[in-house]
Order: structure tokens, then sequence, then C-alpha cells
């Protein structure tokens, strides 16, 4: 008896173990892991891996720092840019590792995934927490991605007016190149500058690509930096039309004033307004809220979740999510024969090339001064030819058009540009000397130099090192016409495929042509060797498919049969005898 | 089963080598080969082949017989008549696709590790032959640990100014600039490249940057600075330690027998 009710006891104590382990196991899930306590060895990897950028106290200020744009973050302030929690929130444990781990892309924050093991991934997100005490029994509510709305056409095309009438366009720009009005002048609670995200670029997104990671970055905002959480857009316990309302009754307020039903009218409004922000200073606080209260916040964000998922999937519908590979190999840039006369700058014949050529671009450190946060980060081109001239479709983003204006740090004039450059002397093979990929040495290179203030002019130009860039004398009538629209230069250049000039590049169909790029952003203080630059790449124009693939095969397969009859009747005739 | 003839032996033989050519070295094992490096390998396959069947008469014969039988002999008609309407199809088929595909871009054929100069300079200044100049701050590994760490410590921080952007965080070649550059940025977590070389190899390769390589290592290509334009001498031989004691590999030092 006794024995039986000792093995029952045992029973529940294990059957209540497990239901906990459970219980334990399935918050674990819901939340991610979490971190274990702070140790020797997080501090030693710590300084070893993260001090050079984050310093050793976690100020965001070691010695790398300085050149670096977006600065590596200060882990004294809690400020977080990517979680997956809601605004004014810490991150989650979790959160902290997936950073270490994929890193942020569009940044110098290398993804530590393939370097170190998960244990010393763990370790330092303990050792991360340590310099900011509000992560001590701090437990941040997350952001609920249970609501997500499926990708479709109809949800894009409503994301796509949201994006339009919320406010996204001030920063991110009309189509979200990031090239909004407010671009040139944001900066990050440190007072350093802050680009707004180029939206195409879905490789660049710190915190990853999906839906779902758009979505949190709404909802939470992007802490630290100008990005706020959508959710502060909205006014929390009025509808739409009654959030419009309050607007237009605001701009009457502030005109010819507000009659007497309207004035209770707007008393209304607000006094609605007033009873959300006391549940939302309760949720600040941590104070349970009653289940009306939840209901009503609940009730109040779901539309508002609702658009943002409709805006993650236009954002999303924007562009491809890996960088485009660069123009080598059978992606090098193919200038294509075009005997029905070559294309002016809005042709819809351009479109006859569907894929463009890519060259990637990095600063310039080699030649001071340098440039370490280059802010154009590639060109792209089409090209076609005729039998005597050759035109070319240049393309890069730039967030601000800067029209020749002095820099504020360094008091040069700066303004955007684009040089395209070619070796004068075409090498014969692949150890044939070059020209060294900055402006050439002995050997010289052949410029086409464009600024935006005159942007239908193209200058050529020699150079034999940098700092010797010289105007030619002798001109060729070059063709060009340059517009910026919507965060992207467009670039027309026209020229015949030789020249008289012996100084100048001449282009012929079949060879490979070394081409390299300079690219200058003036609001990224871009002026003379600090810029962005591409090394060599080459192109060709496409010869004009022979006629001679309709002739020579169908002889040489007539040969061949021939050859086999002979070599038949042969080895007969020697049997035979 | 039928034992193969010598004829099909050999066919099988030149077939398997030019799958181990085309995919295995160039693809599973390395970057493709250029088409040429390959006719020219399966020319010496073949010629290996015919002396092999040549060198004895009767082993000739044996060779020839299929091919004799499959020209002449009365039953091997279906078999002739299907070759001799492939065979001319495939070398049409091959001819014009030669004459319709694209040029390829010319191969980058460089040296990616030449030989140094025999001299080691910093800017006009001769230090020494590259082959005996050792790391001046080498030795206080032995004799001032603390003075040691100083110098190494003094490495990260150049290295982390000025590298890392191309070598990257973990001097693994992956910077975040390294996608843009052809030649890529070494890796120096690579095994073949830090204990096969001498530190005064690497104080060359900084100080003197792209531009200072030989031409077969294409030195208009390098995006590699002239470091000596940016850093002091100690500030090159102080980021030879750090990338030393950070990968845990140590260069070759001077009198190890070649590798």
């Amino acid at each position: 008896m006794e024995k039986q009710s000792y093995k029952n006891t045992l029973l529940i104590v294990i059957g209540n173990l497990i239901l906990l382990l459970a219980v334990f196991s399935i918050t674990a899930f819901a939340q991610g892991k979490t971190a274990p306590a702070a140790s020797e060895e997080g501090k030693a990897l710590y300084d070893d891996k993260c001090a050079h950028c984050h310093g050793i106290e976690g100020a965001g200020d070691g010695s790398a720092a300085e050149n670096l744009l977006p600065r590596p973050r200060d882990f004294t302030r809690g400020l977080y840019k990517i979680r997956s929690t809601e605004s004014g929130q810490l991150p989650t444990d979790q959160d902290l590792f997936d950073i270490i781990s994929n890193g942020m892309p569009g940044s110098s924050m290398p993804a530590w995934s393939e370097i170190l093991s998960e244990g010393e991934q763990w370790q330092l997100v303990a050792h991360i927490k340590a310099f900011y005490d509000g992560f001590e029994g701090a437990s941040p509510r997350l952001i609920d991605v249970s609501g997500k709305v499926p990708y479709s056409e109809e949800s894009i095309a409503q994301g796509k007016e949201f994006y339009t009438n919320l406010g996204c366009v001030d920063c991110h720009g009309v189509i979200g190149r990031g090239d909004g009005t407010s671009a040139p002048d944001l900066a990050d609670e440190w007072g350093f500058r802050s680009w707004p995200a180029n939206l195409w670029e879905q490789w660049n997104y710190r915190g990853g690509s999906t839906t779902e990671d758009i979505f949190k970055r709404f909802i939470g905002g992007i802490a630290g930096s100008p990005m706020p959480s959508f959710i502060s857009s909205f006014r929390l316990g009025l509808t739409d039309e009654e959030s419009a309302r309050m607007n237009d009754l605001e701009l009457k307020m502030d005109g010819d004033g507000l009659s007497d039903t309207e004035e209770e009218e707007y008393a209304a409004l607000e006094e609605k307004l007033f009873m959300f922000e006391d549940i939302m200073l309760n949720v600040e606080e941590g104070v349970e809220l009653t289940p009306e209260e939840q209901t009503k916040l609940d009730t109040a964000l779901e539309p508002i979740l609702e658009k943002s998922w409709h805006l993650a999937n236009y954002v999303k519908s924007l562009g491809p999510e890996e960088r485009p590979p660069a123009a080598v190999g059978d992606k090098v840039l193919r200038s294509q024969y075009r005997a029905e006369g070559l294309p002016g700058m809005n042709d819809e014949a351009w479109n006859e090339i569907q894929e463009v050529s890519y060259f990637p671009l990095v600063g310039q450190i080699v030649i001071d001064p340098r440039q370490f946060n280059p802010s154009i980060d590639s060109v792209t081109a089409k090209s076609f030819y005729n039998d005597n001239e050759i035109v070319f479709l240049f393309t890069w983003d730039d967030r601000t058009k800067t029209l020749p204006q002095t820099d504020d740090e360094t008091g040069e004039t700066v303004e955007d540009a684009l040089a395209i450059q070619f070796p004068v002397k075409i090498s014969e093979g692949p150890t044939d000397p070059k020209p060294y990929f900055i402006y050439g040495d002995s050997r010289p290179v052949y410029l086409w130099s464009w600024k935006v203030a005159e942007p239908s002019t193209v200058i050529e130009m020699n150079a034999k090192g940098i700092g010797t860039a010289t105007v030619q004398a002798d001109q060729a009538p070059i063709q060009a016409e340059g517009v910026y629209k919507d965060g992207q230069y467009q670039l027309w250049i026209k020229r015949s495929l030789t020249t008289e000039d012996r100084n100048d590049v001449q282009f012929a169909p079949g060879v490979f042509i070394p081409i390299a790029f300079s690219a200058w952003d003036g609001s990224n203080g871009d002026v003379k060797t600090k810029r962005a630059i591409s090394t060599w790449y080459t192109f060709v124009l496409d010869p004009v498919p022979s006629n001679k693939r309709f002739v020579y095969p169908p002889l040489v397969a007539l040969i061949s049969v021939g050859l086999l009859f002979g070599l038949r009747s042969s080895v007969r005739r020697r049997q035979n005898t | 089963m039928r034992r193969l003839s010598l004829f099909t032996k050999c066919l099988i033989i030149f077939v398997v080598l030019w799958l181990f050519l085309r995919f295995f070295i160039g693809g599973v094992w390395s970057v493709p080969l250029p088409a040429s490096v390959i006719s020219m390998y399966l020319g010496l396959i073949l010629l290996a082949i015919l002396v092999h069947v040549s060198v004895e008469d009767d082993r000739f014969r044996e060779f020839l017989r299929p091919v004799k039988e499959t020209l002449a002999d009365e039953n091997r008609r279906v078999r002739r008549t299907v070759l001799f309407v492939l065979i001319p199809l495939v070398i049409l088929g091959l001819a014009f696709s030669r004459l319709s595909t694209k040029a390829d871009p010319p191969a980058a054929l460089r040296t990616a590790h030449p030989a140094p100069p025999t001299e080691l300079k910093y800017r006009d200044k001769v230090i020494g032959p590259t082959q005996e100049v050792e790391n001046p701050f080498r030795h206080l590994e032995k004799d001032d640990q603390e003075a040691f760490q100083a110098h190494v410590d003094n490495g990260r921080r150049v290295y982390y100014q000025n590298c890392f952007y191309c070598h990257g965080d973990d001097l693994d070649g992956e910077g975040h600039f390294a996608h843009g550059l052809n030649p890529p940025p070494a890796n120096f977590q690579d095994p073949g490249i830090i204990p096969n070389y001498q530190e005064s190899f690497f104080f060359w390769r900084i100080s003197k940057g792209g531009p200072g390589l030989p031409p077969a290592a294409t030195p208009w290509d390098s995006a590699m600075p002239v470091w000596e334009d940016h850093l002091t001498e100690e500030e090159i031989w102080d980021v030879i330690l750090f990338m030393s004691e950070y990968t845990g590999y140590r260069p070759r030092t001077f009198g190890e027998a070649e590798h």
C-alpha cells in the first residue's frame, strides 16, 4: 500500500516535471533561446573580434569606428535597430544572436555564423547585454506576426498606396530609392549621418529581406535611426475617418477657427485619443490591461497591422533579393549591333536588352583623400552600335542630386559626376600590360567626364596617373544627355566608333575593351580622388553573326560524308583483293 | 557479356578522360579550364592511345578490326547507316555552334604570388636583402612579452583602420569592399598563405601594393594600395605580427626548407 502511494507520488512528480519541461520549451521556442550568463570567455572573444569597432567598453568607439558609416553600434544605450520586439522595447536575446550570426548586410558588420561556433556567439550576446543595465529582468514584448497577409498583386497595390500617403516618400523617395527630400539631412541618435534605405537593394536590408523582416521594421521602428515605428503615424483609437476628420478640424482651427459644434466634435475626438493614451501608458509601464482595454487595443491595432503587411508586400515587390552578378564571364557587357538605328535616351529600343550589366563600385582608398564610405555602389550599362557609332546608357543610384556646392567640412566644391575610363591602347592579351586601373600610369587612359552641372556635355580627357587628368584640346563630337529622376542618374552617350585622335579609344567589333568607372556623390563629400571606383572590367561590341555559319558547316558535313564513303569503299576494295 | 573490343576500350578511356578534365578538374575541383587547354590535353591523350595501339602490328589490326567491320561488313549495315548519318550531323552541329557562339572574354591569367624583388625597400630606403630581412619586432616575442603585445595591438589597430575593408573582419578576404574587387583580396585564413611566405615578403606586398607587382601579376588590376604612402615602417611590421597572431599561422622564417 505504502509502496503504491510512493509510486503514485513519483509518477505525479515526473508528470509535473515533463509538463514543466514542455511548458518551458514552448516558451523557449516562442521567444527564441536566451543567452547564458556573461563570462570571461565572452569578454575575451568580444575583445578579439568586436572591440576594434564597438570599443572595449561597448560604446561603439573602437579604433576602426571613425571611418565607418553606419557607425558600429553603441551598446551602452540599449538602442538596437533590428528587433523582433515592439517600438521602444529592448531586443530579445535571439535578436542579438541573429544579428551576430547574419551580420548587417550593407554595413561593415560581417556574418559571424561561419566564423564562430553557436556557443561562442551566445557568449557574445551575454557580453553585449552586460553593457546596458536595462537588460536586467527585461521581458520585451514581441511583435505579433500572426496576421500575415499573403503576397498578392492586390496587397502590393494597397501597400503602394500607403507608401505614398503615409510619409514613407519623405525619406525613401517616390519609388523607394532612398532619395526622399529629407534624405540629405538625416542623422541618427548619435548625430552621425543616416542614409534612408534604398528599398530596391534588398541585399542591403540590415535585418533581412523576408516580408516578416520588413514588417517587423515597420512595427518596431529602427531604434536610434530616423526610421519611426509605423504605429506612431496613426492616431490610435480613432478610425481612419475620425482621424481624417480631426486633421480637417485642426487645419480649420489654424485658419478660420471652429464653430461651436465643431469645437464639440473636436473635443469628443480628443477624449477618445486621451483614453487611448492611458491604455498605451499602461502598456508602456507593463501594467496588465483589463480585458476590455485589451480588446480596445487589439481592435485599434488590427487595421494598422494589416496595412503594415500590405506595405511590407509592396516593399518586398520592389527588387531582387540578391546583388546582381558583376559584368564578368557570361555577364560581360555586350554592345549589340543594331541596323535599325541607335536609340536615343528614352527609346523603347533599350528594352530589347533584357539584362543590364552590373559594375560594382567600392570606395577609393588607394590615394589620399580617400573615400571609406562610398554612397554610390554600382553603375549599370547597356549599349548598342552600328557601322558608324556606338551608344551607351549608364545608370547609377544616387540618393541626392548635388549641383556644385561648397562642402561644409572640406570647403571644396563638390558635385555629382561620373567618369568612364578606357585605355588609350587596348592590350592584346591578358598579360599585355594595361594602364593602372585608377587613371592609368605611363600607359595613358582615355576618359569621358560627365558632371551634373552640364548634363548634356561629356568632356574627353586623358590621364597618365591620378591627378594628371587633362582635358583634350581636340574634343570629338560626343553626344550626351544626363537626367536625374527618382534617385537615379541616367546618362546617354553616343560617339563614332573611330576617331582621328590618337589619344582616343577606338571601338571595333569583336575586341574586348577594358572599361572602368569613377563616380562622385557631392552630397557624400566626394571630390577629386575621394570617390567610388570600379576595377577594370571588359566589354565587347558583339560581332554581327556571320552568314558563313550557313555555308561552312554544311560543307564540312558533306565532306565528312564523302570521307566516310571513301573509307568504306577503300576497306572493301582491300578485303576483296 | 562479350569482351569489349580494343577500340571500344580506347573510346571509353578517351571519353572518361575528357569528362574528367571538363567537369571534375574544371568544375568540382577548380575553375573551368579554357577550351584550348582541354583540347591540348585531349590531343596528347589521343596521341598516347594511337602510340599504344600501333606499337605492335597485331594490336593495331585488332584495334582497326571493329572499324573495318563497321565500314564494310554486310551484317553491320544498320550500325553503318546510323553512324553515316549521325557523324556528319554531329559535325554539322558542332561547326554551326562554333560559328554562332559569342567570343569569350579574355581569361584573367596572372601569377597570384610572385617572387619578391631581391632588395626590400621602404619608400626609397633599402632595408636589406628580402631573403634575409626579419621582422625587427619578432624577437620581442621571446625577449619582452609585454612589448611584443603592444606591437600586436598596434598592428590590430592598423589592420582595422586600413585593411579590413577588403581583407575582412576575420582576415578571410571577405571584407565589405571585396565583392567589387578582381583579383579578390587575399584570404589570410587560407593555410596556404601566411605559412608559405616570409615576413619580408608580406612587408614587400604591403608597402609596394598592387603597383609594385611584376607584370606577370597584373599590377594594373590589383586594388592593393601602396601602403608605404599611408603607414610607417613600424606599422607595417606590426600589422604583420597581428596577422600572424590573429590567424595562428606563423610566416616562414629564413633558412627553413622550401616547401
